[in-house]
């Protein structure tokens, strides 16, 4: 114990910059989003490789199931194929008109059981992932990627309450914006959604066309609680999401195309 | 001592408010701010306490970041300053750097210049590093590190005449 404390007194003057530097790191992470990023793009790369190890031999466990959902997953693109067939439209047309562009990734980390969750997913921009695109599943939205590694990209997910996702009714239209209170991994909450339009328990929310990460009309979840308050003119409505985000293996990035044309408009409007 | 403990604070606030409110906003051809609250650090009496000096070093970085909205460029740039001075003043003062207050009397010429020089520079250089942080802005770094530090340096070398002057 003496020895010790004889060679923090000999490095006394090291010591105490040492820490100071320590908080003022603490400090400049906390003050700036640059910096920030920075560091937490540090962190990604370790967890990230940390974690894919851990998930490798976890999945092999897994593959029974995982090879279960694929097959019903590919039974409802096949039923989808056969009806662009029957519809006469050519596929590779409706392809390079559609404004928006699918790759599969695959989930190496998932959280859910904090207030601000991410997910980590093995694709990067060596498949040619940027910041700001979209993330579904096969039954709902999962978030947006906000960080890019080589092959790795972390997600804020739905489940984080600084994210609000654009919705609409499926039965009018009316769109709102939906968040995550933060208690329950499949209650979402719907506000926005003014009192003039007509809202029932069992209502189906798809993803509405204003946002700029996903395309129109990607099944949400349905309205399971409604309160219309007489003084506002907005009701609470809550949601219950039609996805599990807990037990999600793998996702869909969604590629928008003319992502960089409508940024260019917003800047122009906002001049 | 009390007395001096009092002149030094009053020192060291005079410079955080000049450096906050007047030198940041100078601005010479776009870009060129002198930082003269470095004047603190230097003429910090050679004998006095090292350890006590890397704090006010950290306190006066803090300081002028918080009222300057910075990020912590000025924090750690103060604080690996006032570590790295008593290096700094052996290796520039060599058999001199027990003198107290090397800067203005005692000791030649070339070896204050050295002295001066070494410290603006540095303190400098880590302060656009952690504010660019990214190797991408390396020349920009390097381009305002040398602008700055030349009108830094003859400020702070003014500044010392001025004390030299009082002494006699």
């Amino acid at each position: 114990m003496r020895q010790i404390f004889n060679a923090l007194l000999k490095y006394k003057n090291t010591s105490l910059f040492l820490g100071l530097l320590f908080i003022s790191l603490l400090i400049i992470n906390q003050r700036s989003y640059y910096h920030k990023s920075f560091f937490s793009a540090i962190g990604l790369g370790v967890s990230s490789g940390f974690y894919s190890v851990s998930k490798g031999i976890f999945d092999y466990f897994n593959l029974i199931k995982i090879n279960g959902d694929l097959i019903t997953e590919n039974n409802k693109l096949k039923t989808l194929e056969l009806i662009y067939f029957q519809n006469q439209v050519l596929k590779q047309e409706t392809l390079d008109t559609f404004d928006f562009e699918v790759v599969g990734a695959k989930i190496i980390k998932n959280s859910f059981n904090k207030a601000n969750n991410y997910l980590i997913i093995n694709k990067g921009y060596k498949d040619d992932l940027i910041n700001d695109m979209g993330v579904i599943s096969t039954d709902g939205i999962i978030g947006i990627i906000n960080q890019v590694q080589a092959n790795h990209s972390s997600v804020i997910s739905i489940l984080h309450q600084d994210i609000k996702v654009n919705v609409s009714f499926k039965k009018n239209g009316a769109y709102g914006s939906l968040s995550w209170p933060g208690v329950h991994p499949k209650k979402m909450t719907l506000n926005d959604i003014s009192t003039i339009n007509s809202v029932s328990i069992g209502d189906t929310l798809v993803s509405g066309g204003m946002s700029d990460y996903f395309p129109f009309g990607i099944p949400i979840g349905v309205v399971s609680k409604f309160i219309k308050p007489k003084t506002e003119g907005y009701y609470n409505i809550e949601v219950d999401l039609f996805s599990n985000l807990t037990s999600k293996e793998f996702v869909y990035v969604i590629k928008n195309k003319a992502l960089d044309e409508i940024k260019k408009l917003n800047k122009d409007v906002s001049k | 001592m009390f007395q001096s403990n009092i002149k030094s604070f009053l020192q060291f606030s005079f410079l955080i408010l000049l450096q906050a409110f007047l030198l940041n906003n100078i601005n010479l051809f776009g870009f060129i701010n002198p930082y003269f609250y470095l004047l603190f650090l230097i003429n910090y009496r050679f004998d006095n306490n090292p350890t006590l000096l890397i704090f006010i070093g950290f306190m006066m970085g803090l300081l002028l970041d918080l009222l300057s909205q910075g990020a912590g460029g000025h924090t750690i740039a103060a604080l690996t300053i006032a570590f790295l001075r008593p290096y700094i003043i052996r290796f520039s003062f060599g058999v001199n750097s027990d003198i107290p207050m090397g800067m203005v009397k005692g000791t030649s010429l070339s070896n204050r210049l050295l002295y001066l020089g070494l410290m603006v520079f540095i303190h400098h250089l880590i302060l656009f590093i952690v504010i660019y942080f990214s190797l991408k802005s390396i020349s920009i770094i390097f381009k305002y590190t040398f602008f700055t530090t030349i009108f830094s340096f003859i400020l702070l070398w003014i500044s010392f005449g001025f004390f030299k002057k009082r002494h006699d």
